[in-house]
């Protein structure tokens, strides 16, 4: 793709509504609502990870709130001189999704010989242990008290503190770049083999695609994208604990990327912003905000299976159907995606 | 381990896998049904133990008045659950849309409860009570066993044997299950698809509801309950999935898992049922009761 | 003339049903080769034995002389066995253009990591454009894979085996479901892939008609097994083949 092809109008709409969120957001927010966008960003990395792993490749996996923990604890181990010593912060920040990638893909190699919902399952349970632990386990997780006290990020000579702007930034930039890999991989070789896994494995099979090992390096990448923002979660925060990786808050990602469009890079960010956002903006009616939020879901799904990103196709669907009274489909590949 | 330790622990243990199973069997009901994994069925089952509570603490009703009434309203809430998450999304393409839905559903019921009764645990009376208002405990051979336990291993088996009877044996509900898998032989038959699947959903309400009811004087009626829909997951998984039988066995193992397990290491309990569950997903992945799937292109 | 694929006493059963007994016959390269029966004869059986959907019970497959019983459906798919499906599979949600160009990365075999990084495949416009002016139809690129009408898809279907450059391809029931020109066009391009390309082509069909056109020679199988093999004129004057097609359901 030149850079001609790039220049199309909604391209171009697109990068100056990406520049504007990001130059005008600092001016209006303050406080305590920042961290909130902050860390409806760093759910948005995580959440990309679910577009691979869902979106392009049509797995279910609830395995991203047990990478962000990995992530975080990870940086909380690493910079705390817990285990006797100290990696600076930016160091640790960098090994973190290489590492985290590498034992994604050892525990994608084991839970990805199952298939479809038994697959799901699997990561319900990795959930389920991996919550157990950190909660337990002393001397890396710190029991049920967390960790506290974990160093913010340090570049050089430049500490981010507790300047939530200079994170803000710092957060955007690594969205964009989290945005443009998704980008890539949904138009390379990679995302084309995932979508023919997620529309019929065994078509992909005779199209040579080794539908295993790129499911596992499917999730190696998700695996990566949710550590690497645990990671950066970890040092905005200066603290962890068990509670934020509980099977519950596992749902928060598969939720966020469905809502935004599970297939729209830009929808999933739009759909991390509301998750998080709506709750926190709508707190005078704290009481009715879940069951209203609940409710959103619901109605979201019924009426807008592809997310918030998908409005255009839904209109384009209702004006075929108008048009196009019967074709003649194929039933039984259908059955074959649904679990 | 003492014979007396180990029989109040068994006894205990079968008591959780006969709850879990309640759950796992009307997951397996929907599954078959209308092929959904439902992700709101902890949460049926803690709104069944809500409105017990309501039932009995609020409006005071004796035991044989409150149970028509709570089947009616438990009958309600499947089909408001079915009219709403299930009907709409019938013909949705991608499965996850209507995963997530129920997950929504999760939310709904959840907050429900909490908006109409308060945040607080309710304290539930157990069903056979002590003069003094306490829970009472049945005596056998010097080993003291919580009547609270056996009550729902006996309702819990009776009420799974009925409907497994319901829908394995006898014909109507062989016909039930039919006209639920296929619409076009259904509609041969002459029987609509919307009924039978009311009929489905109905029961699968009452059974966790009325699971969620019996465990409410062990654990108090709070709005985490439906937690224990995992392990319910965990048992049709180590049983085998869309396979009652093995979904109950496996339950069982679960609740028996899970307790024993607590003497040695009691903060890792839920480690051990989920490794459990694991090695057999590796090993044997149709469950240890499930047919080996056909290898199908 | 060497076989590019060969059965050789291939057996595969189903709990007790048996779906091929002791089936050997080979493809020669260039050729369309047939593979008829009633249904439910096993024909698609074979053809899951061949590209590795199904492993069978006994017996070995080879291509090019080369024993592949054992090998990975997705490596035989990279070692060039080609198939598409009675219904067409395509990825429904995607563009018609990703779908093809899944077709060219088995053939360019880029790997994901270069390809993640921007390496480009060889150029396969020139191809498409010809393929597609031997299927006679056109489309847009963006359009989605299911916006096309049934025909068209399973016309494409063929064209995506081909811009894979296999040296066998297997093509179930092609003109299943086509109109009259939809067969004519799909003829043209099975032609194609055998005469221009040297492709082995293994062609199951029930349309007499197309079989008795375009192959050389034709395997018949009922009940799993071979009953007949030859030429378009021995197998029509063959007494087992007769009483198999008349004793069993008649698909013409």
């Amino acid at each position: 793709m030149t850079l001609k092809n790039l220049a199309t109008p909604k391209n171009i709409i697109g990068i100056i509504a990406i520049i504007a969120f990001v130059v005008i957001v600092p001016q209006v927010v303050q406080g305590f609502a920042m961290t909130i966008i902050n860390v409806a960003l760093l759910f948005a990395i995580i959440s990309y990870g679910v577009s691979i792993m869902l979106g392009m490749g049509g797995q279910l996996s609830f395995a991203a709130v047990t990478f962000m923990g990995f992530g975080a604890y990870f940086i909380a181990n690493m910079s705390t001189g817990r285990l006797g010593f100290v990696i600076p912060t930016f160091l640790a920040l960098l090994l973190t999704p290489i590492v985290f990638a590498g034992v994604a893909f050892l525990i994608g190699l084991v839970l990805l010989k199952l298939k479809g919902t038994y697959f799901t399952f699997s990561t319900i349970a990795l959930v389920q242990v991996a919550f157990t632990y950190f909660n337990n386990f002393q001397p890396l997780f710190g029991g049920p008290d967390g960790i506290s006290g974990i160093p913010t990020l340090t570049i050089g000579s430049y500490s981010f503190g507790n300047d939530l702007t200079a994170w803000f930034y710092l957060i955007c930039v690594f969205v964009i770049i989290g945005g443009i890999i998704v980008e890539r991989i949904r138009r390379s070789q990679l995302g084309r083999s995932l979508a023919s896994i997620r529309d019929n494995e065994t078509a992909a099979l005779t199209l040579g695609v080794n539908t295993y090992l790129t499911k596992v390096i499917a999730f190696s990448i998700a695996g990566a994208f949710a550590a690497f923002a645990g990671a950066l979660w970890v040092m905005h925060g200066r603290f962890v604990g068990a509670e934020m990786f509980n099977f519950l808050n596992a749902t928060q990602f598969i939720i966020m990327a469905m809502i935004g469009g599970v297939n729209s890079t830009v929808g999933i960010v739009i759909g991390a912003l509301l998750v998080r956002g709506l709750p926190e903006f709508f707190r005078g009616f704290q009481g009715y905000m879940n069951l209203f939020w609940g409710v959103s879901i619901i109605l979201l799904m019924v009426f807008m299976p592809t997310g918030l990103a998908g409005i255009k196709d839904v209109i384009v669907d209702k004006f075929r159907q108008f048009r196009v009274k019967s074709r003649k489909g194929d039933d039984d590949d259908a059955t074959n995606t649904k679990a | 381990m003492s014979l007396q330790l180990f029989s109040t622990l068994f006894i205990n243990g079968l008591a959780m896998g006969v709850v879990y199973a309640m759950l796992a069997m009307g997951l397996i009901l929907l599954i078959r049904a209308v092929g959904i994994l439902n992700f709101a069925q902890g949460e049926m089952f803690m709104f069944g133990a809500y409105i017990s509570a309501a039932l009995i603490l609020d409006f005071h009703l004796p035991f044989f008045a409150m149970i028509p009434v709570a089947m009616i309203s438990f009958i309600i809430v499947g089909l408001i659950f079915m009219f709403t998450i299930y009907w709409p999304l019938r013909k949705a393409s991608y499965a996850a849309t209507t995963i997530i839905a129920t997950m929504g559903a999760a939310i709904v019921l959840r907050e429900l409860a909490v908006l109409i009764w308060g945040a607080m645990p309710r304290s539930m009376p157990p069903l056979m009570q002590t003069p003094e208002g306490g829970a009472a405990i049945l005596n056998i051979g010097g080993t003291p066993l919580p009547w609270q336990f056996v009550l729902i291993i006996i309702v819990g088996a009776a009420l799974m044997l009925l409907i497994y009877l319901l829908f394995e044996k006898l014909y109507i509900g062989k016909l039930m299950q039919a006209a639920c898998q296929n619409s076009y032989a259904a509609n041969l038959i002459g029987i609509p698809t919307i009924l039978t699947i009311a009929a489905t959903y109905s029961i699968v309400s009452i059974l966790v509801s009325v699971g969620g009811y019996m465990v409410s004087p062990i654990f108090t009626v709070n709005n985490t309950l439906g937690t224990m829909q995992l392990q319910a997951f965990a048992g049709v998984v180590i049983g085998g999935f869309g396979n009652i039988k093995g979904a109950i066995i496996g339950s069982l193992l679960v609740g028996l898992i899970e307790v024993f397990s607590t003497i040695n290491f009691s903060a890792y309990r839920d480690v051990s049922v989920f490794l459990v569950l694991i090695v057999v997903l590796l090993l044997r992945p149709q469950g240890l009761f499930g047919e080996k799937i056909a290898d199908k292109a | 003339m060497q076989p590019i694929l060969r059965l050789e006493g291939v057996n595969k059963s189903f709990g007790g049903v048996t779906a091929a007994k002791d089936v050997s016959f080979s493809v020669p390269p260039g050729e369309v080769q047939g593979l008829i029966g009633p249904n439910g004869a096993g024909k698609s059986t074979l053809m899951n034995i061949i590209s590795g959907i199904y492993t069978p019970d006994s017996g070995k497959v080879f291509l090019e002389e080369k024993d592949i019983t054992k090998v990975a459906a997705y490596t035989r798919a990279r070692m060039g066995i080609g198939r598409t499906f009675q219904t067409p599979r395509f990825m429904q949600r995607s563009s018609i253009r990703d779908n093809l160009l899944l077709g060219t990365d088995l053939a360019d075999q880029i790997g994901y990591l270069k390809g993640f990084f921007g390496k480009k495949g060889k150029p396969f416009d020139e191809e498409l454009e010809e393929l597609m002016e031997v299927a006679k139809f056109t489309f847009r690129w963006t359009d989605k894979i299911d916006s096309l009408p049934f025909g068209q898809r399973k016309l494409l279907e063929i064209v995506r085996s081909m811009l894979g450059h296999p040296k066998v391809m297997l093509v179930d029931e092609p003109a299943a479901g086509l109109n009259h020109k939809e067969i004519e066009h799909a003829m043209d391009l099975l032609n194609m892939a055998a005469k221009q390309r040297g492709i082995g082509v293994l062609l199951i069909e029930h349309s007499m008609d197309m079989i008795m056109d375009m192959c050389s020679n034709i395997v018949v199988i009922n009940f799993g097994e071979v009953i007949g093999q030859g030429s378009p004129e021995e197998v029509s004057s063959n007494k087992a083949v007769i009483d198999a097609y008349l004793g069993g359901d008649l698909d013409d």
